[in-house]
């Protein structure tokens, strides 16, 4: 009785969640204009008609170079703030951390208005770069967060037996700090460009014309409510989520074999 | 010829404002087994360290072969060490494990692969080449990471404490391998252990450190019947220590007066447990009166405590048909006595 309670409860909060995403799901196969019950027949029709707009793939164009752009500098700096956390004992250790994680608990309507000033002045407003140097900014505590966690399991001694082998700081870096944090890195990566591809509000802010695709979709339906917007959201709804399962994936499977 | 492999001359280190190792002098013989024993924080480790390179001195010098190491970083020795925590790469197969001392130093890949299965066959790993280290069991393990020390010949082998990690039967197990291994090989273990039984079941000599000096060295039966400071008689077996001033052979100690074959001055003298005779009644010659504290199984034979009037703790070991024939109850009085000539006098 017991289990069926909190079996029932599980399905219920997971309900509460993914109901909403569901819907749109549901609706971008149904014929309808409107989303109401009960449903038209199925059609794939809203998917061919937003994928035929020029403009769906230029702002899929520029959010898939946004966010691989993105992944590898937010995980190249995680990764070395957090090896530097590792390695190394500082004065102001405690501040540095802090600072470290500091961008996702700002509000991001104050990053992306901070960033909408600090890019113009630099020259950078509305282009790609902007947006990529806005999203390293808000993606790279999570990088580092990952990285953090790997090398927190990692035995301290590990460095110094490669150094006692022979091998010099870099190479020790090459064949054993790297190939341990591996599995980090790599799920590092995926949720960084998860982070990047979903981000609307900053990129609203600094994308001027070159749109994402978030933002693309907040400029249609401003024009009107359109199933479209069902199809575009189940295609990033699916990408988001593939690149999160791929994250969590690996830092799970890398926990079950130590 | 008879140069020792490695000199410590007037060795300091400091972390900040703690002194981990203090005016240093140790020379190591090559193909010796010396121990570094100790308590926990007694530098022994910090020493082994800085032979390896990971810790440089603060002052004085460290030389291997007749060249001044203070400078050279750990990847510029051949110093190869057994971790206490192993430290394999689990993202590595065994014998990539084995290898990667030869990979760092270029031997290219066909070689290194004939040495370091060369290695696994010597240690008994046949077959295991293939596995990961997580597949391995402890002794397993310890063989490994022993294989990966090894496989690029060095003229010496640092070991910090590898066996604390395994079980009682497997130590032993283990140190007979190790002596086997250094024998054949011909080549120097500077082993660091708190452990005595195992530190005098391998090494030739054993160096006793406190507070980060040289407390005693020596071979390992002259250190355990022949301390030179109380702090070695006291981490170095079960030891009764008495101390007091001699006047014509007679100590006037806390217990009362003990004869002692010293000459007239300050002295302390070291009794060793076994050494004592427990009886009910004041034997001949010396003997002190302590009352029944409690017992304590040790293996060869049973360790018992005993508090004497003044508050001194005296331990006396006895066999499993004398601890019957005196059925000590906690706090009857007993007489302890002991042979003179047996008791050693310290002297340093």
């Amino acid at each position: 009785m017991k289990t069926f309670i909190g079996w029932a409860y599980l399905a219920a909060l997971f309900a509460f969640i993914f109901a909403p995403i569901a819907a749109s799901v549901v609706f971008s196969f149904n014929s309808d204009r409107f989303p109401t019950l009960p449903l038209g027949h199925f059609t794939t029709d809203w998917y061919a008609r937003a994928f035929s707009r020029p403009e769906v793939w230029q702002a899929i164009g520029n959010s898939l170079i946004v966010a691989a752009a993105t992944s590898a500098i937010a995980s190249f700096i995680g990764f070395a703030t957090a090896y530097t956390d590792f390695r190394y004992g500082f004065r102001f250790k405690p501040a540095y951390l802090a600072l470290a994680l500091l961008p996702p608990t700002l509000p991001l309507v104050i990053l992306g208005l901070a960033m909408l000033a600090w890019l113009s002045q630099v020259g950078l407003s509305g282009t790609l770069t902007g947006i990529i140097i806005a999203h390293v900014v808000l993606a790279t505590p999570f990088a580092m967060a990952i990285c953090r966690l790997r090398l927190s399991q990692m035995d301290p001694s590990l460095e110094s037996a490669a150094w006692n082998l022979g091998a010099g700081p870099w190479t020790a870096m090459r064949h054993v700090i790297l190939p341990f944090c591996a599995p980090a890195i790599v799920s590092a990566l995926c949720l960084t460009a998860a982070v990047s591809f979903d981000e609307f509000i900053v990129a609203w802010f600094v994308s001027g014309l070159n749109r994402t695709v978030p933002v693309l979709i907040l400029e249609i339906l401003q024009g009107n409510v359109d199933p479209q917007i069902n199809a575009i959201g189940t295609v990033v709804f699916l990408t988001s989520m593939s690149l999160v399962i791929a994250a969590q994936f690996l830092i799970f499977r890398k926990r079950r074999h130590e | 010829m008879n140069e020792p492999l490695v000199q410590f001359r007037a060795v300091h280190k400091r972390f900040g404002t703690y002194v981990a190792v203090k005016s240093l002098d140790l020379d190591i013989q090559r193909g010796e087994f010396l121990a570094l024993m100790g308590p926990s924080g007694c530098g022994k480790t910090t020493t082994l360290r800085m032979l390896a390179g990971l810790e440089a001195p603060t002052s004085g010098s460290i030389t291997i072969g007749g060249k001044v190491m203070n400078e050279v970083p750990p990847h510029r020795r051949d110093t190869p060490l057994v971790w206490q925590s192993l430290a394999l790469f689990p993202f590595l197969s065994v014998v990539e494990n084995v290898e990667f001392g030869l990979r760092m130093r270029g031997v290219d890949a066909r070689e290194r692969r004939e040495r370091a299965m060369m290695w696994l066959g010597r240690m008994d790993l046949k077959g295991f080449e293939s596995r990961r280290i997580d597949q391995l069991s402890g002794g397993q393990r310890q063989r490994v990471a022993l294989a990966r020390s090894l496989v690029t010949e060095p003229e010496m082998l640092l070991l910090d404490e590898p066996l604390s990690a395994l079980d009682a039967h497997l130590v032993i197990r283990m140190q007979g391998v190790l002596t086997r291994l250094q024998k054949e090989l011909g080549i120097t273990f500077v082993y660091v252990t708190h452990s005595q039984s195992e530190a005098f079941a391998m090494a030739d000599r054993v160096v006793i450190m406190g507070h980060g000096a040289i407390e005693q060295i020596g071979r390992p039966r002259e250190i355990f019947r022949g301390p030179k400071t109380r702090f070695v008689a006291e981490f170095v077996g079960r030891n009764n220590i008495l101390g007091g001033t001699v006047k014509a052979g007679l100590m006037d100690s806390a217990q009362g007066p003990v004869s002692v074959p010293a000459p007239d001055g300050p002295a302390e003298i070291v009794v060793a447990a076994d050494r004592v005779t427990v009886s009910r009644n004041r034997p001949a010659g010396t003997a002190i009166q302590a009352s029944f504290l409690s017992e304590e199984f040790a293996g060869t034979g049973i360790i018992c405590y005993f508090e004497t009037a003044e508050g001194a703790e005296w331990k006396a070991q006895v066999s499993e048909s004398q601890l019957a024939e005196l059925q000590p109850e906690s706090g009857q009085s007993f007489w302890l006595s002991w042979d003179p000539a047996r008791a050693h006098v310290m002297t340093g």
